[in-house]
């Protein structure tokens, strides 16, 4: 009765249905490969601007690695939190654009877009997508050095890079329903509840410098957290549902999302990054460096090719005065024609 | 080029715009298709180089809860990308809406017509709720109907995840005659019964083909719910004269429903009165309202394909079809629910037989 017989779609779980489980989960291998494959392609790239900017000049330039491009990343992923807190942002807020910027870099290479400029951009989204919209100028203001269109340039590519898949589902989320499912088990006792709530929670923090939300779902990163701060309320909650004794299933999962959270949990040693940074400054792509060779000849193109369209629309408005009428024949057929705005290439 | 422009770019071309079908202050409609297949769909291209704020909220929430909800009943978001300054959205293509159907004299609803159009609500309402999702713009030109007759709630920008307990939310939301009492009370705290209750305003106004509701005023809604309904007493609204905008409006008695909807079964109208409870944590929830015994009551819906249309002239294509904001016109999300700019014409009490047709834009000539 809602729309034919012919729809049958299966039912999956709320969280499958959603973007991030069908757009933005992978195994820990694929995150390698994705990683490794993008930096190869940004690194022909880049060489071959190189070259098209100073023949010979690629030779003696060291790109950064995957694993170079991560490190710096992760430095910026972890400021997004200082920021907020300069804000006093929620933990939505944090959480989310710490994702973006984790999201964007699976995508694009640092190389192209420094962290620290696309971090700004995602943290404003953020706000807008968790619904704590704040105005630009007033975020602006509050950052050094930053005007409202180092903010907005980005805004489109990070949107884009990030598929518009706007809403994230976080761990701490997760974590706040485990909490408040416990105290309604029987004899638990509500100060270590407390207490194992509170570290759990800064477990949870330090797995969002991880790659954790890319392998697991939110609930399985939060109950580790609670297992890493309180095993005996975590199995206590899990035998609630499962109905199980002893050695559940699911804490096998656990355990390397423990691993990953306490080896990878941490912000990364400021030299290493400081050394990763001064090496970009030499191997960043020079189309994406106002005044350069390459970027005045990428400029160009664009141009030339904008001039081409309008020369084309001229051209088409031209016969169709010809054609004797200077509204251009069947609107319908040309409804484009006169729109201004238009921008179909 | 950039992978990530490249991408953009061959999403772009996967699809055409054929048409205008619509302009406003925030975006412009186009008919389109699918380059491959020439599916027909609808392009709302947003201006987003003129928001000083880029990106706008109601864009965003459109594009944010769209792209996570997929239901028969609920408008399919195909494609999302950006051309220069403009952000585009790619809608399945609907030929109209719940009003037009309303609004078209020659159309006579059955009760399994207007138990179909219900029922189609629910579901895609159901589906909003379980995501977590507030609607918070139900009236009946944000519903939606496809060619073959189903119905697919549309415009979700004004919509937002629920907040939790003691977290505020705004009350300027849900267009006035759609709008719950504890809204127009100020209520900032609320949840999933909002938006039952524009389901119930709706559900009254296929019954009667006019709006149920129509009140000229934030405070004059009031008043006409109360005229309707019957003032509230404490004891069937705990606390409502705490809420932070309360105002006596005035005492005005029960009239039975029986009196309004003469010719609606029994089952109609309890399922109605239980849309329409004042206190919201009484009001009856989408999924126990799907289980309502009016459902499985003959007669049974009508099937989709087989529901009343207006007829169909190709020239009359409505602009706004795709949704409200296209007309959207004030400075924020929250004002389009104040001055219901699409809702100008205002009806005195006389004219409640003829409804006044010309809101509309007239696109014709361009077709």
């Amino acid at each position: 009765m809602n729309g034919g017989e012919d729809y049958k779609a299966p039912r999956v779980p709320l969280y499958e249905g959603g973007t991030q489980y069908r757009h933005w989960r992978f195994s820990p291998e694929q995150l390698a490969d994705t990683r490794a494959s993008l930096n190869a392609v940004a690194v022909t790239g880049i060489r071959d601007a190189f070259e098209a900017d100073l023949p010979g000049s690629s030779s003696q330039v060291s790109f950064l690695h995957a694993e170079e491009e991560r490190l710096l990343v992760k430095l910026y992923v972890g400021k997004v939190t200082q920021l907020c807190g300069h804000f006093r942002f929620p933990d939505e807020v944090e959480a989310t654009a710490m994702t973006y910027l984790k999201r964007f870099y699976l995508k694009n290479t640092v190389m192209d877009w420094h962290p620290k400029n696309v971090m700004l951009t995602a943290l404003f989204l953020a706000t807008k997508t968790t619904n704590h919209p704040i105005s630009l100028d007033s975020y602006t203001a509050r950052i050094p050095k930053t005007a409202p269109s180092d903010v907005l340039d980005l805004e489109f590519l990070v949107a884009q890079s990030l598929g518009f898949d706007f809403a994230v589902w976080h761990a701490h989320r997760a974590l706040w329903g485990l909490w408040l499912d416990i105290q309604s088990l029987p004899d638990i006792p509500m100060d270590d509840l407390r207490r194992a709530y509170d570290t759990a929670l800064t477990h949870v923090r330090a797995s969002r410098l991880t790659d954790a939300e890319f392998v697991y779902t939110p609930s399985q990163i939060a109950l580790a957290c609670l297992f890493i701060a309180s095993p005996a309320l975590a199995s206590a909650w899990l035998r609630s549902k499962s109905g199980q004794g002893g050695d559940d299933p699911a804490l096998a999962i656990l355990e390397p999302i423990r691993a990953m959270i306490t080896t990878e949990g941490s912000p990364p040693n400021v030299e290493a990054v400081r050394e990763v940074d001064r090496r970009l400054k030499l191997c960043k792509n020079p189309e994406k460096v106002p005044g350069s060779n390459a970027y005045n000849k990428r400029l160009a193109e664009k141009l030339r090719k904008a001039d081409e369209k309008r020369l084309r629309k001229a051209e088409m408005i031209r016969k169709a005065m010809e054609d004797g009428d200077p509204f251009g024949s069947a609107l319908a057929g040309q409804a484009d024609l006169d729109d201004e705005d238009d921008d179909d290439e | 080029m950039d992978a990530v422009e490249k991408a953009n770019a061959d999403r772009q071309k996967r699809w055409l715009k054929d048409q205008k079908i619509g302009e406003g202050t925030y975006a412009v409609v186009y008919r389109g298709r699918e380059a491959s297949t020439g599916r027909k769909v609808a392009i709302k291209k947003i201006k987003v180089g003129q928001f000083k704020d880029g990106l706008d909220m109601s864009a965003i929430r459109e594009v944010k809860y769209l792209r996570e909800l997929k239901h028969q009943n609920v408008i399919e978001l195909l494609d999302v990308f950006s051309s220069k300054t403009n952000l585009n959205l790619v809608l399945e293509f609907l030929d109209t809406e719940l009003e037009l159907v309303i609004k078209d004299r020659s159309l006579v609803f059955l009760p399994a017509d207007i138990k179909a159009w219900i029922a189609m609500t629910f579901r895609g309402l159901e589906f909003c709720h379980r995501n977590w999702i507030l609607h918070r713009d139900l009236k009946p030109n944000n519903l939606l109907i496809s060619a073959n007759g189903v119905l697919k709630l549309a415009d979700f920008g004004l919509a937002r995840d629920f907040a939790d307990p003691g977290y505020k939310m705004t009350c300027q939301v849900i267009t006035r005659w759609y709008r719950p009492p504890e809204l127009l009370f100020g209520c900032r705290y609320y949840s999933t019964a909002v938006d039952i209750w524009s389901v119930g305003t709706i559900f009254a106004e296929l019954m009667l083909r006019t709006p149920y509701l129509p009140g000229d005023t934030d405070m004059d809604q009031l008043k006409t719910i109360f005229r309707a309904l019957g003032t509230p007493t404490e004891e069937e609204w705990p606390g409502h004269t705490k809420l932070p905008d309360y105002v006596p409006v005035g005492q005005f008695p029960k009239t039975p429903m029986r009196d309004l909807f003469t010719a609606a079964s029994a089952d109609c109208l309890n399922l109605l009165s239980k849309c329409l409870i004042y206190d919201p944590r009484k009001r009856i929830s989408a999924k126990d309202a799907l289980n309502h015994p009016y459902f499985t009551a003959l007669p049974y819906p009508t099937h989709p394909s087989k529901l009343p249309k207006p007829a169909k002239k190709e020239s009359t294509i409505p602009p706004e079809e795709m949704d409200g904001n296209v007309e959207f016109d004030g400075p924020g999300p929250g004002v389009k629910a104040n001055p219901p700019n699409k809702l100008k014409r205002k009806l005195s009490s006389d004219e409640l037989g003829s409804r006044p047709f010309a809101r509309r834009l007239d696109f014709s000539q361009h077709m």
